[in-house]
């Protein structure tokens, strides 16, 4: 009996997509509806889905399959923000929609979902293979995760892998108490941790960059790099969300998983090979690399920052303590500056400076990574833009792209010199459409891939690095705000920055 | 710009008409008030068509190929008639990409050349082509594959992309198609390309595991085509016919047609499995036994096949077997 699908022609077809069914709990949440259905209807579109495709969505609330479909319906006119709706392959992925109510706490909710599942298993021959994606409240991963392993259907003919969204955990314990009782019904490589910054083309793109080009490697060390500097930075405040934000921080928000996945991918080494173990090693490694700052080091090194009110445009913009739901006297961090260091042999004493915040100047996400001077300055222009040293900038949001600065002659006579940039824009070099990363990553887990999943060593080591931040943040008290609404932040941060010479760019 | 050159072109004049106009386009690009000019470039593009073609529509199609597989295009009228002439123009495609403020251009390169100029084709192309860049041909004249100038041209290329449905008979189209492979051109037809929607639907079917531990029983592969699909059947029945034989089933083949409406359809028989495929409109339609399903399949564009083609600037060894095999067994006797 045949075990390989002879007919698989992988220079043209597109990735081979296993029959399944996507389990979502938390149906009605706001991520299902922004993000998760529009990115499977897109999938659909794009012939991504097998034909026996099924969603089935979970809730409190009570609705028919019919109900949950038009919503959904409404989720996807509303949500997919380049996709033509076209009525056929709706109609045809909305077959495959169905809807289970209940309360996640109640046994009964997933004695139905196993006979939901029995039933699609019959009706379009998924094989038995579910992937449970887990929207909801961070505090329920573990009761679903126990609900299913109870009701069995943790484990099945066919695989089943379990999703879970950010946090993970809110400190280094609890980050390891929820992964054992998530290993109590599914093993770690069925456990795919949703890190929607390394689904973006461009963090995708890095790993292109650096091990696909022969030319930059040599470079990418400290005889050469002079540090780097990883922006993440919104225009936008707490948008009504004040009262979960209060209790996050930037520096747990964006820096314990996003930024530092980023800086892992940024400064990892080679992988072996492109498989998700080996890509996934040399992340980890890097994150465990990373060093643990003592208190004394955290104060010289880190940089928590609030914002206060200012007025933006014309308009009067709030601060911090003044959105809904925020405590007036609140210590929360909107803002986070590091300095990290690897100590490694590659990156020994280059500092990598993170920063993150919100109502800065405007959106952006970069990496840019500063190169040493040239050592001498023959061309006599000692401090102007002839010295100017190289960089090197991989945009990751709004555009994505990858820019080189260099130092050029100026056209005429005499020998002056001006930076100019060279640049690869990622949108409009490949004028095809990017998928979301949600696209990415879900068919990523469909698919079994979990290069681009954040693995729970990652995690722990994530945490430890940040944890003794959070400590010594918690336990000081500050002079909340400390930068004004559409700024780059406090001035403790430049100052952070001039201790070494450096300056934060302004992207 | 561009000048008309009566009977003969020089590479070097063309040349430096690229250069002025890149000058030309910066300083336009920075009195507008933007960020002057981006040239990209990915490769050099020979495009040869007769100039009965709609060059309008061809413009179009070569203006959405650029933002992804920005090129060099060298685009050839081919005027026929044994008068000896020749004649060239150049030219930029520019875009904008939505929120910039910096073109980004390509060039492109017109010539227009008589039967009797032909033979001097190539050694007006090759200097233009771009150092270090793939050459890729296109040739969207049936009539030219049979020239023996074609061939100068084609040893140019690192790959020659043509489509044996436009070919006048379709019958021996397979045959010099293949006479080409035989050759050493690294080939590209459209009518391989246009099964690549249906050759994976078809191997997503296969996906489900029910499905291929029935793959030994299929006995009977079953093809029928109309009007200028005889290659796309041959092809289709040799591909499936290889991938039975690589999991160690031997099927009978039968491939029929007729004169009449453009069609495909493809049945793969045996006990327990039924496996068809076939278009109508729009719409591919899939039966596995009682499951029956349709997708959304447009009639692929030339601007989508060629997209496609660009995409695979080496070997495909699938197509490469599927030829040879499509070959073989069209021609028996051969």
């Amino acid at each position: 009996m045949p075990t390989e699908n002879p007919f698989q022609d992988p220079l043209r077809f597109e990735r081979r997509v296993p029959e399944c069914v996507v389990v979502i709990f938390g149906a009605n949440g706001d991520l299902t509806k922004r993000k998760l259905l529009p990115a499977l209807y897109r999938l659909a579109y794009d012939r991504r889905l097998s034909a026996g495709f099924a969603v089935v969505g979970i809730s409190r609330t009570p609705l028919s399959d019919e109900a949950f479909r038009e919503k959904m319906l409404e989720a996807v006119k509303q949500f997919s923000e380049d996709t033509k709706f076209d009525e056929d392959v709706w109609n045809a992925f909305a077959g495959g929609l169905h809807y289970v109510a209940g309360d996640i706490g109640d046994p009964a909710l997933y004695q139905e979902l196993a006979t939901k599942l029995a039933e699609i298993e019959g009706s379009r021959h998924t094989g038995g293979n579910v992937l449970f994606y887990l929207s909801t409240q961070p505090s329920q991963y573990a009761p679903i995760a126990l609900g299913l392993g109870k009701a069995g259907i943790g484990k099945g003919n066919g695989w089943r892998r379990l999703v879970v969204e950010k946090p993970f955990g809110h400190n280094l314990e609890s980050a390891r108490e929820l992964s054992d009782r998530l290993h109590e019904v599914f093993n770690e490589s069925d456990v795919y941790r949703i890190d929607h910054y390394l689904g973006k083309e461009t963090v995708q793109n890095i790993l292109a960059f650096r091990f696909g080009n022969g030319i930059f490697e040599p470079l990418w060390n400290r005889r050469y790099v002079n540090h780097v500097q990883i922006t993440a930075a919104e225009s936008i405040g707490v948008e009504g969300r004040g009262a979960y934000y209060q209790e996050a921080g930037a520096l747990a928000d964006m820096i314990q998983n996003h930024l530092l996945q980023v800086m892992a991918t940024i400064a990892m080494e080679p992988s072996a090979s492109f498989r998700a173990t080996s890509v996934r090693d040399e992340r980890s490694k890097l994150l465990r690399s990373i060093r643990a700052m003592k208190p004394d080091e955290i104060r010289e090194n880190t940089v928590p920052g609030q914002y206060g009110p200012a007025r933006i445009g014309g308009q009067e913009v709030p601060g911090f303590r003044q959105e809904q739901g925020v405590n007036p006297e609140s210590q929360t961090d909107t803002y986070a500056a590091v300095t990290f260091f690897v100590e490694n042999w590659r990156w020994a004493g280059v500092p990598f400076y993170v920063r993150t915040g919100k109502r800065l100047p405007k959106r952006v996400t970069e990496i840019a990574i500063q190169f040493n001077k040239a050592p001498l300055a023959i061309f006599g222009d000692t401090d102007g833009d002839g010295t100017a040293p190289n960089l090197l900038i991989v945009r990751i949001q709004p555009e994505e792209g990858i820019s080189l600065k260099f130092v050029s002659k100026t056209p005429g006579s005499g020998m002056k010199l001006r930076p100019v940039s060279m640049d690869f824009n990622y949108g409009s070099s490949f004028g095809e459409r990017s998928p979301s990363a949600y696209e990415t990553l879900l068919l990523d887990a469909i698919i079994g891939d979990a290069t681009l999943y954040t693995r729970q060593d990652m995690v722990e080591a994530s945490w430890t690095v940040v944890e003794p931040i959070q400590n010594v943040w918690k336990e000081t008290k500050y002079e909340f705000p400390n930068y004004a609404a559409g700024t780059w932040g406090p001035a403790a941060a430049d100052e952070m920055l001039a201790r070494r010479g450096h300056v934060w760019r302004k992207p | 710009m561009g000048a008309a050159i009566g009977a003969t072109v020089a590479p070097d004049h063309i040349l430096k008409e690229l250069a002025d106009l890149w000058v030309s386009l910066g300083k336009q690009g920075e009195a507008e008030g933007g960020a002057g000019v981006l040239r990209a470039c990915s490769m050099t593009l020979v495009v040869l068509a007769e100039e009965s073609e709609d060059f309008s529509g061809l413009g179009e199609t070569m203006a959405a190929l650029m933002p992804e597989h920005p090129a060099r295009t060298i685009l050839i009228r081919l005027r026929g008639g044994e008068e000896r002439t020749l004649s060239e123009r150049v030219y930029s495609q520019c875009w904008m990409p939505f929120g910039q403020r910096r073109q980004i251009c390509c060039e492109q390169i017109e010539i227009t050349a008589s039967d009797a100029a032909l033979a001097d084709l190539a050694s007006v192309v090759l200097p233009l082509a771009v150092p270090d860049l793939p050459v890729i041909v296109w040739c969207r004249s049936a009539r030219l594959v049979d020239m023996p100038e074609f061939h100068a041209i084609a040893a140019m290329a690192r790959k020659v992309v043509l489509d044996s449905a436009q070919m006048p008979d379709g019958h021996s189209a397979l045959r010099r198609v293949a006479d080409l492979a035989r050759r050493g051109v690294l080939l590209g037809d459209f009518s391989w390309t246009r099964l690549t929607r249906w050759r994976e639907m078809l191997a997503q079917v296969f996906e489900n595991r029910r499905n291929l531990a029935l793959l030994d029983h299929i006995s009977k592969v079953r093809v029928s085509f109309g009007g200028a699909y005889e290659v796309l059947a041959w092809y289709l029945g040799a591909w499936v016919l290889n991938a039975l034989a690589d999991a160690g089933v031997h099927a009978e083949l039968s491939v029929t047609g007729t004169t009449g409406g453009r069609y495909l359809r493809v049945k793969l028989e045996g006990e327990g499995l039924k496996v068809e495929l076939a278009r109508s409109d729009d719409r591919l339609a899939i039966a596995v036994n009682d499951l029956s399903n349709v997708t959304n399949l447009p009639q692929p564009t030339d601007y989508l096949l060629m997209r496609e083609e660009l995409g695979i600037v080496r070997n495909d060894p699938v197509f490469d077997r599927t030829l040879a095999s499509a070959a073989r067994l069209a021609y028996p006797t051969d």
